[in-house]
């Protein structure tokens, strides 16, 4: 036996790589470097050219890197910046009030579904679990908003639609099963403790990762989010950032076609260069905060993946 | 505890929901009919008595778009009514569980009986309704309904008593109790139950637009009930496309996307290099998180036809420009494009999740016994992650009927020349509630044949994996 182990390989940490190996990792370094680029491609087309100036976009078209280095397209948008900014803070009055009343009434309800105390949780469970899987479509909602509750034109009608979804309820009850043990609360309540009580002085305290994960998708969702604009803004004063860009892109469009009928100076008109820019400027925090936050997304995903 | 007896109630509210009874009576003909404009042209196809089912008929031929909506609500009451009574017979006759099994039994039979009386109550409150509609007394309700709300009541009452009795019995309490013993917890749902109401449950109800032909002297309310001509209009014209387009693409969207995101994600577990690791996750990442709009700004960049990134290159290398907005056959190949572009680097985190869990000691007893990276791939990561895909694969499934409607929006916006490749519900009906206030009907019929199917599509799947492997199944 003895002479057996003798023989068996000092074993170093790193086997060293076979040829096969080495070629298998060589093409996996390659497929990932080609699969990242082609992800980042498209932002590199889009900061060059609005860094680009507006006649080399005209006569040359669009090119990877900016030819004609120039900030004239971003001086343009900031020479009568009251649209933007007024889109800018309307989607950040969206974003803070529907992150924070979404997560507040998803926690809630997490905690909720999550008591085995509470009889109806399953029911309650499944009342939310159903409107992902059947619904009335996209008209009668939309009617429900503009006809029925009249809210064409309001505020209220960008934010509210989307405070929750059962994704989200879904994923919190998750979080919130896995971050509190049973018996905690159970102590807590032997003590005496009430619900509200045991809600924010124990669950939410030890729910930060959930709360982030959770909010940062809410965020996320509204900062993105130009449909309910298209839907129910009445007024440009209202819009969201999204949509304030998508308008600037048809506007262009349109706004091309129509000097090109009276023959007016393109010089005039929003351009190419413009477009771009604004594409930056209102994307440009998520992907300044995305490095730092990317971690909670995954951990959202994979906890959601996990448990469905 | 399985009552025999009291299903018989069940049955005799069954017999009484049979077509042969008439639910609501139409008096004072004359009167009324000058009233609400009835001609003797309309007359013939009328009747003077109604059950629930034909009610519609009445609706229809006598133009009285008013009380559909109420009809349909009294439709579905009916409907729930009759399910409920003849579960509670079978529940009564298949044997289970004596013990607090029982409290189910009872709850079964409660609801029965509580959809009974609520479908009387209903219809003698549409009765009411249409009257007060009218200023004159043209309905009433037939005996029937007072029959099946005195049996709905009184059964109700009575199965109540016995539920108490045998509830005290295992120390149970219902709805009442529940509420005082946790009324804290209620009230922390109230603004989820209100939210839900609003934006799900309420606007179900809407799919009543479905049946009718809007038209703006009516209103949306009292807009004539056209039965299925939406539906019948619908798949004459644009059902077979949109089906096909919807679920042609996400058949493309789950069987590309899956095996990418499973390729990546495993190139990224055996990359050996952390910081490599990391980059290329979070650069793969990060299209996720740029809004569709962004997408239309990129796609426009790149395809455009005078100053687009391609028609640049092509002009620079002699070739023609492509006219890429005015010709479909390109653009299911840049949707999917774009949807990968815009997915692969979520569905790599999921899978890259399930990677991470394997126990590497299975790879290093795989290595010493001489196993290739394919091998160890192979016979190793894949069946470890084959859970992960079905779960991912179960519910792509499920919404197969649902269309990434702002990826299409965004990408093909009110382009017309491309509708014929590049159409799906959701973009049709947006299209229809934005621009075409007059189809509304079409629009709610094509939303809910969509939602109809998808919801029938995740139930069969639902089913079909509950018996093979219930670890899998949805709900």
């Amino acid at each position: 036996m003895a002479k057996d182990l003798d023989f068996e390989p000092s074993a170093p940490k790193t086997i060293k790589k076979s040829t096969g190996t080495k070629i298998f990792e060589a093409v996996a370094y390659l497929l990932l470097a080609a699969g990242s680029i082609i992800c980042v491609l498209p932002f590199i087309i889009i900061v060059s050219g609005s860094f680009t100036d507006n006649s080399t976009i005209l006569t040359q078209g669009y090119s990877l890197l900016p030819k004609n280095f120039t900030f004239s397209a971003y001086e343009t948008i900031f020479r009568s910046p009251k649209d933007i900014l007024q889109a800018y803070k309307m989607t950040i009055y969206y974003t803070v009030v529907g992150t924070g009343l979404g997560l507040l009434m998803i926690t809630l309800t997490g905690y909720v579904i999550s008591r085995k105390e509470f009889k109806y949780r399953n029911t309650v469970s499944f009342l939310i679990y159903f409107t992902s899987i059947f619904g009335g479509g996209m008209i009668p909602w939309y009617l429900m908003y503009a006809n029925v509750l009249q809210l064409k034109g309001s505020t209220l009608a960008i934010w509210f639609p989307a405070l929750m979804s059962p994704f989200l309820v879904i994923l919190m009850r998750t979080f919130i099963v896995g971050a509190v043990p049973d018996a905690i609360t159970e102590s807590a309540k032997i003590d005496g403790a009430g619900h509200f009580t045991i809600f924010f002085k124990i669950v939410l305290p030890v729910l930060k990762p959930g709360l982030a994960t959770v909010g940062l998708f809410l965020a996320l969702g509204y900062w993105n989010d130009w449909y309910r604009s298209s839907m129910f803004s009445t007024n440009s004063s209202t819009w969201q950032l999204q949509f304030y860009l998508y308008d600037l892109l048809n506007a262009t469009t349109a706004m091309k076609q129509m000097a090109s009928n009276v023959s007016m100076k393109t010089a005039d008109l929003p351009t190419e260069s413009v477009k771009l820019a604004m594409a930056v400027v209102a994307t440009g925090p998520v992907l300044l905060v995305y490095p730092f936050v990317q971690r909670f997304f995954v951990s959202g995903i994979t906890v959601g993946a996990v448990k469905g | 505890m399985r009552n025999k007896k009291i299903s018989g109630i069940s049955a005799m509210i069954l017999i009484l929901f049979l077509p042969f009874f008439n639910w609501i009576k139409v008096v004072n003909l004359v009167a009324l009919f000058s009233k609400i404009g009835v001609t003797k042209e309309m007359a013939k196809d009328l009747l003077t008595g109604y059950n629930l089912y034909n009610l519609f008929s009445f609706i229809r031929y006598a133009n009285q778009g008013v009380l559909g909506l109420f009809a349909m609500v009294l439709l579905l009451l009916s409907f729930a009514a009759i399910y409920f009574n003849a579960a509670f017979i079978i529940r009564s006759f298949i044997g289970g569980k004596e013990g607090k099994e029982n409290l189910s039994y009872l709850a079964a039979g409660k609801f029965a009986f509580l959809f009974s009386f609520l479908t009387a109550f209903a219809t003698i409150a549409f009765v009411i309704f249409s009257n007060v509609k009218f200023k004159m007394i043209g309905f009433l309700p037939g005996v029937v309904v007072y029959l099946q709300l005195a049996i709905g009541l009184s059964a109700y009452i009575y199965i109540k008593i016995v539920e108490k009795k045998e509830r005290e019995k295992y120390k149970e309490h219902g709805l009442l109790g529940e509420i005082k013993k946790n009324w804290v917890l209620f009230v922390m749902l109230i603004p989820t139950f209100i939210y839900f109401l609003i934006n799900n449950y309420l606007p179900m109800l809407g799919v009543y637009f479905a049946f009718t032909s809007f038209n703006f002297r009516d209103g949306l309310w009292s807009s004539p009930f056209i039965g299925f001509k939406n539906f019948e209009f619908l798949i004459k014209a644009d059902l077979f496309r949109l089906t096909r387009n919807t679920i042609l693409y996400n058949v493309v969207f789950i069987g590309i996307g899956n095996v990418l995101q499973i390729v990546f994600a495993i190139l990224v577990s055996r990359v050996t290099h952390k910081w490599f690791k990391k980059t290329s996750q979070t650069l793969m990442f990060m299209p996720y998180f740029v809004s569709f709009v962004i997408l239309k700004v990129i796609v426009y960049n790149v395809f455009e036809y005078q100053y687009g990134l391609i028609n640049n290159i092509m002009t620079g290398m002699g070739g023609q420009r492509i006219d890429f907005y005015n010709t479909p056959s390109y653009w299911p190949l840049f949707i999917t494009f774009f949807y990968l572009w815009k997915n692969i680097g979520y569905g790599m985190v999921v899978y890259l999740a399930t990677i991470m869990g394997i126990d590497n000691e299975i790879y290093e007893a795989a290595r010493v016994d001489g196993a290739g990276d394919l091998q160890q791939i192979w016979y190793i990561t894949l069946p470890h992650i084959k859970p992960t895909f079905i779960i991912l694969l179960l519910y792509a499934l499920g919404s197969i009927m649902k269309g990434q409607f702002e990826l299409f929006y965004q990408l093909v916006g009110n382009n017309g020349v491309l509708f014929n490749v590049t159409d799906i519900f959701d973009t049709y009906v947006y299209r229809i509630t934005m621009t075409q206030p007059l189809s509304i009907g079409l629009g709610t019929a094509a939303g809910l044949y969509q939602s109809l199917f998808g919801f029938l599509i995740i139930v069969l799947v639902n089913f079909v994996v509950k018996k093979r492997n219930p670890d899998y199944a949805l709900f």
